[in-house]
């Protein structure tokens, strides 16, 4: 890495879920660094904790100890400058693709035909043109997911979260979304934290992985990945990485 | 195979269209033949064709038919408009803020089992029997349904989709307006329709209660002269109106939400 200025940083974090029946650890000290222009992967296996751990780091939620540090500086609540990319989708099916896109710029305040013209442009990126009038509901749930990616870049981040955003797609379009999202990604560079379950999908994407551990979350180990893109999931290096990082890997049913 | 589905497509197509046309004919015939055993009880369809005539050649009191419908439909017209602006402003107003459901939601909670007949009497005891308290009494059997509808659309609005509008910068009201509102908007003509149809049958009792327009009067002065004809004029003119509204707020749907379809 050429460059490491740490967009982000995570301290000691932690998440504790109080309730009527007891209390519920989600995250228990969890450290991290987010360097600025890189693909960071988180890979998880766990069914508590990566939302949560997302939802602090965007603001969306509050942690019950730790800090975040952006830019250097502590950051508490709401970050204009992240972005994110919802595993659910949570696209507004009353708007069309280019209404849903351009959703960050009309909160911006943002005339119709410039913020129309940059959600164009973004629509056009993720691969999406002649599709604008078009509802989600026609689309398949990778174009949907697609539709997602551009919202969150048409924003104009400086980081993008995006949490487990193909966790839903079949294999075949998977793989396709994998590439594509690395192309746009090596046009309009962002720093990008992406979340995911799938050992591959992280040893493909990510110039780091980091590793957690299932319930409560914590830093199990940070891989740093040398294999040059495109990789080849099939190459000695790229399967060598995947089974050390398996071999580490937490069960999860 | 190829013949057999088309063959099962004829008969589908032949069966859902003649059903329907099935239906009526056998309560066409229903009618007719109870009418033949029981004409104290029911007038037959040719005596109802002849009432209706009658009641353009020989208004009743001042006004054809068409005068009565349109007191009816003027009434609940006029109380929907009302209560459509207040009913779902409030209903978004208590879905939305806490303390105003707080507040309203305990006393809402207890007004709104009350059906809308229930308080004829206390309105006619406060405001007679003019114009007015028929058009209140379609207000309050409106307003309910209509802020339960959007209210609850309102607080089901998925987590997800307002921690999306506050990811991208949306303020409060802007999250309101542009993703709360419309994700609930379905919700919302889910009870402008109940409260159609719920205020189609308030004017209706109001006006049997008492009013000389309007087809709820025009059944009870059939009902009281025994002239049975005209109830069955006014039922099935009621009939209609209503399926009529029903189909027209349908049309309006598809028009307001048009991803739905």
């Amino acid at each position: 890495m050429e460059q490491l200025n740490k967009r982000m940083e995570v301290r000691n974090l932690s998440k504790t879920f109080f309730g009527k029946k007891g209390y519920f650890t989600a995250i228990e000290d969890v450290s991290l660094d987010v360097y600025d222009g890189e693909f960071l992967v988180i890979l998880g296996p766990g069914r508590c904790g990566k939302t949560v751990l997302l939802n602090i780091m965007s603001g969306l939620e509050e942690q019950t100890e730790g800090q975040i540090i952006y830019n250097g500086q502590e950051w508490k609540g709401l970050n204009p400058e992240i972005g994110m990319v919802f595993q659910k989708l949570a696209l507004m099916p009353f708007k069309t693709v280019i209404e849903n896109v351009e959703l960050a710029l009309k909160f911006r305040g943002m005339e119709k035909e410039k913020r129309r013209e940059i959600a164009k442009h973004y629509i056009e990126l993720v691969g999406l043109k002649g599709f604008e009038e078009y509802y989600p509901k026609q689309l398949s749930g990778g174009m949907q997911q697609r539709v997602g990616i551009a919202r969150a870049y048409a924003a104009d981040p400086k980081l993008l979260i995006m949490d487990e955003p193909f966790g839903k797609l079949d294999a075949q379009t998977r793989y396709q979304m994998q590439e594509d999202l690395l192309k746009i990604w090596e046009k309009e560079k962002r720093t990008i934290i992406f979340v995911t379950n799938n050992i591959e999908e992280a040893c493909y994407l990510g110039d780091r992985i980091i590793l957690l551990s299932d319930c409560p979350t914590k830093v199990k180990k940070v891989y740093p990945i040398d294999i040059s893109r495109p990789r080849d999931m099939v190459s000695k290096e790229f399967l060598d990485l995947r089974t050390v990082i398996s071999d580490n890997t937490d069960l999860s049913i | 195979m190829d013949q057999k589905t088309t063959k099962q497509k004829a008969v589908h197509s032949i069966l859902y269209w003649g059903l329907p046309v099935l239906a009526v004919v056998l309560i066409a015939v229903g009618w007719i033949s109870f009418s033949a055993f029981n004409p104290e009880l029911m007038p037959s369809p040719a005596q109802v064709w002849e009432r209706l005539v009658k009641t353009f050649t020989k208004p009743i009191a001042k006004t054809t038919l068409f005068g009565h419908a349109w007191a009816s439909l003027r009434r609940v017209l006029l109380a929907l408009l009302v209560s459509w602006v207040f009913g779902i402003a409030f209903g978004i107003l208590i879905g939305w803020n806490k303390k105003a459901r707080a507040f309203f939601g305990s006393i809402f909670e207890v007004i709104r089992p009350i059906p809308p007949i229930a308080w004829i009497p206390i309105v006619i005891m406060w405001f007679g029997i003019g114009e007015f308290p028929k058009i209140l009494l379609v207000f309050i059997g409106t307003f309910v349904p209509l802020v339960i509808n959007t209210s609850t659309g309102i607080e089901m609005v998925d987590r997800i989709n307002i921690q999306v509008g506050q990811i991208f910068g949306g303020k409060n009201r802007q999250i309101l307006k542009e993703i709360v509102i419309p994700t609930a908007l379905p919700s919302i003509f889910a009870g402008i329709r109940t409260s159609v149809s719920s205020g189609w049958t308030t004017v209706l009792a109001a006006e049997m209660l008492g009013a000389n327009a309007g087809l709820g009067s025009l059944v009870t002065r059939g009902w009281q002269g025994s002239d049975l004809s005209l109830v069955m004029v006014s039922v099935i003119t009621i009939a209609i109106i209503g399926a009529l509204l029903s189909t027209i707020l349908q049309k309006l749907e598809k028009v307001v939400c048009p991803w739905n379809n």
